[in-house]
């Protein structure tokens, strides 16, 4: 089984506006980027309650964070935005998993842009797919191709000894 | 059941192809041994191409969802031109369909090409074991075993090799327990295959009982 990957950054996505000033607790709050990613097999079927580590772009031997996805097969986690480069996500259940890189930009370069513009920036990393990145006719042919070749070894061997 | 990229280790993947190669040097050893070595291609060919289009035929069995992988069947209808047909399929699956990969193609292969060549004997075991059967049913519950048996212990190194392969900052005892039930969804498609084995090894006897001499 194969797996699909896709990834949605969604940027500014939690924001708490809490007004609560009571016994003396205070809540603060800010925007911060998270990023969602959804993992199913190739069927569409999501990927439940699979394991998710992700690795810092410094270190890529030990897991940053670890988490299982929910019933949709979606995770999502806040990246460190003071480690800016190539995250790395890891996707695993019952033998069937992926790893795909998700590309964190620095927070000085974040900053000088506006708003909108972080987010169109973001658009390119909207749909990482880790598959090959055929489109259903191209592979159809491809496999047709395969299957074609099959054949024709199959007759060229069938024609006999002349 | 194919084993992506990523998931094993160097050291398992090399030894995987290091099998590989071995079964294949001795499967085309003992087809070369064969008086004319080329009369099988055709049917080794056909059959690969229904390997590699089997992959993509899910069957749901909840609750995961499992694929045809017919290397029992090859094993019986092919005997040892299963292991490079299933290495040649694994490749093309690997390249075009994304099932499997190209540095676990050594593992895979010897994973449900070996298990293959253990349906071919089981298979042949027929007429010396099988001895007290009947015809059509000695072809047939021998066929059913092989095809069975053949994916049934693909099925078993498969989950072996992740079990012993996870990685410790994985939950081991929930990767377990998912290997575990799709594992268990192999048992239905054990049977399956083995069905359809005996239905195509009982059709080619009645219409062409000489591509089952092999």
């Amino acid at each position: 089984m194969r797996l699909n990957l896709t990834l949605a950054l969604t940027l500014g996505l939690a924001g708490w506006a809490l007004p609560a000033i009571a016994h003396g607790v205070t809540v603060e709050h800010r925007q911060v980027s998270s990023v969602e990613i959804s993992a199913q097999f190739e069927t569409g079927e999501p990927m439940a309650n699979a394991q998710v580590l992700v690795y810092t772009p410094d270190n890529p031997a030990e897991p940053w964070q670890q988490g299982t996805t929910d019933d949709q097969g979606r995770f999502s986690f806040t990246p460190d935005a003071s480690q800016p480069g190539s995250w790395e996500v890891m996707v695993r259940q019952a033998g069937h998993g992926v790893l795909t890189t998700i590309p964190v930009a620095d927070p000085a370069s974040e900053n000088s842009a506006s708003s909108p513009g972080t987010e169109a920036d973001a658009e390119p990393n909207s749909l990482i797919s880790p598959s090959t990145g055929l489109s259903p006719v191209q592979q159809g042919i491809t496999i047709g191709s395969v299957i074609w070749g099959f054949i024709g070894t199959a007759l060229f061997f069938a024609r006999g000894k002349r | 059941m194919h084993i992506p990229d990523g998931i094993l280790p160097a050291q398992v993947c090399a030894a995987g192809y290091a099998i590989t190669g071995l079964a294949t040097w001795y499967s085309l050893r003992q087809i070369n041994r064969k008086p004319d070595p080329t009369a099988e291609i055709p049917k080794a060919s056909l059959l690969t191409a229904a390997f590699f289009v089997a992959s993509s035929i899910y069957i749901p069995v909840p609750p995961a969802s499992v694929h045809l992988i017919l290397n029992g069947l090859l094993g019986v209808v092919l005997g040892y031109f299963a292991f490079p047909a299933i290495l040649i399929g694994l490749f093309f699956q690997a390249l075009v369909i994304g099932h499997g990969g190209i540095t676990t193609l050594g593992v895979n292969a010897a994973m449900m090409g070996i298990p293959a060549l253990l349906a071919y004997h089981i298979f042949q075991s027929r007429n010396t074991v099988g001895k007290m059967l009947k015809e059509p049913t000695r072809t047939g519950v021998f066929s059913f075993l092989g095809g069975a048996l053949g994916l049934g212990i693909s099925a078993l190194i498969f989950l072996g090799l992740i079990i012993f392969n996870i990685p410790a900052e994985l939950d081991a005892g929930a990767e377990r327990a998912a290997v575990l039930t799709l594992s268990i969804g192999h048992i239905p498609l054990a049977i399956i295959e083995g069905m359809f084995t005996t239905m195509l090894v009982l059709f080619l006897r009645r219409v062409k009982p000489e591509l089952l001499e092999g």
